[in-house]
């Protein structure tokens, strides 16, 4: 609270002219900041920002809490509360367009340190997901927390012009409206007709009805044009930034800070390993190291000598991740499939995609291994198996899986019991722990990382040690296996 | 050496170019590919030794045939349009335009026909197709507004469908997954016994819809597929009954009956009926099951990985399989179920006069071109009024 006082004092900035450019709480972000601030400034607005998207990802991974209910708000409030940032906390709060000074300030503030994270976080793909998702987060949850006098002030201030549809029209519709939109008192909302693909969120989940290519949604559900509008401007911000980033990096001073900051965050993508982990042990290694998801394909695979491609994907670069080398994982695939099929047909169709995942054929990228995030939002269609075993089996199948490798009582019903409520990376940690004997109570977000942790705990050995070294700096060029879609990774409760 | 086999199938491969409307296909694609270059979509060839060339592109009809003629490929795939002519040296190339796509493939239908399995198919689960087109088709036209759809067979065991109205085809890929996503009911791997839930609010008048072209086909269906004819059939139905009470009740009913799946059905949706009377507040958890196994047996099963990616390359209409000998023909939604298997011409009969279904494959292909060029016609048209469009507003400014 200190240095903010402090800050106050040696800086005098013009109210008036902060009240023209931050008119409201809530901003789109559409102008960058011209003015000039102190580097010490910078740097503290860019790590506030930073604690700030953090905090929402904390709320909904490692509390577990559902994204956007009470009780995720709520702890993202008091956090932020507790870490000093309170000008975030009533930014996120009460979201409004007062004009006291402290309002005005803390516009500014979130203005300047949004844009700062814009450039920390444009470098990679990987990156520029994470901050997108976590910037929609945050921007649904203040519009949600909106006074409906603030939203229409909103509307306004953005030129947002939305013209609602005739008496006639909406009785008309009105059956179907009943069925389709999932609001209660139907009669009583204006309805508002847009093209279907402003409101994908709505279309994916069948939550707005939709004719003719446009969909009928009520005032209630505008936040998701809103957000589907700030996020293609975010991702095309992104884009540009990326593209000047040389011209900023002329300047030592920025160059350390911002590239510190995205590596103070990304943990290990698990694309480059130096550990050989040779097939032979892959049995013996699933029993002890395998998290659930890949002990799981890892017996399909011997059992039925195949996986459909969203298995060898999934599986595939789990492998590679832990460090088995392109020529072992062909003789490994290799000698399951051709059990089933002649050499002939799986050098011609399956060979280049394991080829492939060690960046060899088709556009030569180094990819790396899926993260919980992404296994866990994965299609899993009939006749798959891959997937998070938490989320995409039946409560009973993943009990009887559980009992089979012998895990019982209480750490079993516990292991279930998250599962259901949609804890899906708990569920996982408590399983680490129960197959480990321990109560170490890991926040598991990779299943690469589950591996290292178990390897860790099992032996302490030298190629451990190794292991650890080689890998705390984060390669660039890695990619991500169909980056499409992947952006809308926030919500799966 | 060319061995005098290879040399008659090389005639063969020239004479099907012959059969085949590749006057319309170039129209169809050159319309799909506006405003872009023809010259920057992306076509694959499969070569007779199963070689596979990509990243091949034309400029104009000419170029096209004589690259048919002289490849004599014996399958040909079409891509997505880039930013530029397509080659293998470009990782930068961007993906400008792609038809919207759908693949359903009667291997995903797997695990609840009965008649055959993975490669082999027959009248009885082409109904599982029949109900696939009609439900996807009504969604794409009466929901989202598209116009220019094709339906292809797909060679052996399933449809593609081709959506090329301009807003399908420059669809980003959040639309895309969007679009794939509001289609797919049927959700769940191996691990998973129930793959259909509604929840207990009210039906989406997308799933109400589809649940009503189920009900057409669905007594049909029941009788040939016999979903709960036999012991281990029904152990599999009891699964999807998540309420363990009235899983009992039905699981004791319905053994002692006889093994029709129709009257199993029957008594099925009576026992669900009475225990809903009875037990008022199980109706959160069990509200629409009826409607929930019904789409788990029989509605549409999209490979939605094929919709959502914009370079998944799939087979063009009028290919040849090459395992069955069929030609992918195109036909009409509304028709689909009148088509029976063996009535789609194969390259055999079509080539061979003396074969007894010569006269009638003849037909049913040049129906099919018939079928095609409407759809073809009716793009140019819609592309005319779309360019039009264009230029009016573009003067405007």
């Amino acid at each position: 609270m200190d240095l903010k006082i402090k800050r106050k004092s040696t800086r005098t900035v013009n109210t008036s002219n902060l009240l023209e450019s931050y008119p409201h709480d809530l901003q789109m972000y559409k102008i960058p900041p011209v003015e000039d601030i102190r580097l010490q400034e910078f740097e503290t607005l860019a790590l506030e920002r930073l604690t700030l998207l953090r905090c929402l990802a904390t709320a909904t991974t490692l509390k577990g809490l559902r994204i956007y209910s009470d009780e995720w708000k709520d702890f993202v409030i008091n956090e932020l509360r507790t870490q000093g940032l309170k000008y975030y906390a009533n930014l996120c709060d009460m979201s409004g367009c007062g004009t006291n000074e402290s309002d005005l300030l803390a516009r500014r503030k979130d203005h300047i340190g949004h844009f700062i994270l814009r450039l920390a976080y444009c470098r990679t793909e990987e990156l520029r997901r994470w901050f997108i998702s976590k910037e929609l987060e945050l921007f649904k949850m203040r519009f949600m927390t909106m006074s409906p006098k603030a939203v229409e002030e909103f509307f306004k201030i953005n030129q947002l012009c939305y013209t609602s549809i005739s008496d006639e029209e909406k009785n008309e519709l009105m059956p179907y409206l009943r069925e389709s939109t999932m609001h209660q008192k139907i009669d009583s909302l204006k309805f508002y007709k847009v093209k279907f693909y402003e409101v994908l969120d709505l279309v994916k989940a069948r939550k707005v009805y939709i004719q003719s290519g446009y969909a009928y949604i009520p005032d209630k559900d505008f936040i998701s044009v809103l957000s589907a509008q700030y996020r293609i401007h975010l991702k095309q911000s992104l884009a540009i930034a990326c593209h000047h980033l040389g011209e900023i990096e002329q300047d030592e001073r920025l160059v350390g800070l911002l590239k510190g900051l995205h590596q103070s965050y990304s943990g290990n993508d698990y694309s480059d390993t130096k550990v050989i982990i040779p097939i032979e042990s892959l049995d013996s290694l699933s029993v002890k190291s395998f998290p659930l998801c890949m002990r799981q394909l890892h017996e399909q695979l011997r059992l039925s000598h195949h996986l459909k491609h969203g298995g060898r994907l999934q599986y595939g670069l789990f492998l590679k991740g832990i460090g088995v080398t392109l020529e072992d994982s062909l003789r490994f695939w290799r000698d399951e499939f051709t059990k089933i099929m002649e050499l002939d047909k799986f050098e011609k169709q399956y060979a280049y995609n394991v080829r492939y995942n060690y960046g060899k054929e088709g556009s030569k990228r180094n990819y790396t291994a899926f993260n919980c995030l992404k296994i866990i939002n994965n299609n899993v269609g009939p006749g798959d198996c891959h997937g998070c075993p938490y989320r995409h089996c039946d409560p009973s199948n993943l009990k009887n899986r559980l009992k089979g490798y012998g895990i019982e009582n209480q750490a079993l019903n516990d292991i279930v019991d998250m599962a259901k409520k949609g804890h899906y990376q708990i569920a996982c940690s408590k399983y680490f722990d129960a197959a480990h004997n321990t109560d170490l109570g890991l926040g598991i977000n990779h299943p690469n990382q589950y591996f290292e942790e178990s390897q860790k705990l099992l032996n302490v050995s030298n190629k451990v040690e190794i292991k650890k070294e080689t890998k705390i700096v984060k390669k660039e060029q890695t990619n991500t296996i169909e980056d499409m879609d992947f952006d809308e990774i926030s919500e799966w409760s | 050496m060319v061995s005098g086999f290879a040399k008659k199938n090389v005639c063969k491969v020239k004479e099907v170019i012959l059969i085949n409307p590749i006057y319309d296909s170039f129209r169809w694609l050159a319309c799909g590919n506006s405003p872009q270059p023809l010259s920057n979509r992306e076509l694959s060839f499969t070569l007779a030794d199963d070689v596979y060339i990509r990243y091949l592109s034309i400029c104009d009809q000419k170029e096209f045939q004589n690259l048919l003629q002289k490849k004599c490929p014996h399958k040909l795939d079409i891509g997505a349009v880039y930013n530029n002519k397509p080659s293998i040296s470009r990782h930068d190339a961007v993906v400008l335009a792609r038809e919207l796509v759908f693949d359903i493939d009667l291997t995903d239908y797997d695990e609840v026909r009965t008649c055959c399995q993975e490669a082999k198919v027959c009248d009885k689960c082409w109904k599982f197709m029949v109900v696939a087109c009609e439900i996807i088709h009504k969604s794409l036209k009466d929901d989202f507004g598209f116009q220019n759809i094709l339906w292809v067979f797909s060679g052996r065991r399933g449809i593609h469908c081709w959506v090329s109205d301009y807003e399908a085809r420059t669809l980003d890929s959040p639309g895309r997954a969007a679009v794939a996503d509001y289609l797919c009911l049927i959700i769940g791997g191996d691990n998973q016994n129930k793959k259909v839930h509604l929840g207990s609010d009210n039906l989406h008048s997308s799933i109400r819809r589809a649940v009503s072209i189920i009900d057409k086909y669905f007594d049909d269906i029941i009788q040939d597929q016999e979903f709960l004819g036999t012991s281990s059939r029904l152990q599999k139905f009891l699964k999807m009954i998540p309420e363990d009470a009235l899983r009992e009740q039905v699981e004791k009913s319905l053994e002692k009956m006889s093994e029709s799946s129709l009257e199993r059905w029957k008594t099925f949706i009576s026992i669900y009926d009475s225990y809903l009377r009875e037990n008022g507040n199980a109706i959160r958890k069990i509200k629409y099951l009826v409607e929930e196994i019904k789409i788990q047996f029989c509605y549409p099963r999209l490979d939605v990985n094929v919709t959502k990616g914009f370079n998944h390359l799939l087979k063009s209409p009028f290919s040849i399989h090459p395992k069955t000998g069929k030609v992918s023909i195109v036909f009409k939604p509304n028709n689909a179920r009148n088509m029976k298997l063996d009535e789609i011409p194969t390259i055999h009969t079509l080539l061979d006069d003396s074969s007894p279904d010569n006269v009638q494959h003849q037909n049913n292909m040049r129906n099919a071109v018939k079928n095609f060029q409407e759809v073809v016609f009716s793009l140019e048209k819609a592309e005319a009024i779309r360019k039009r469009n264009y230029a009016n507003t573009t003067l405007d400014f």
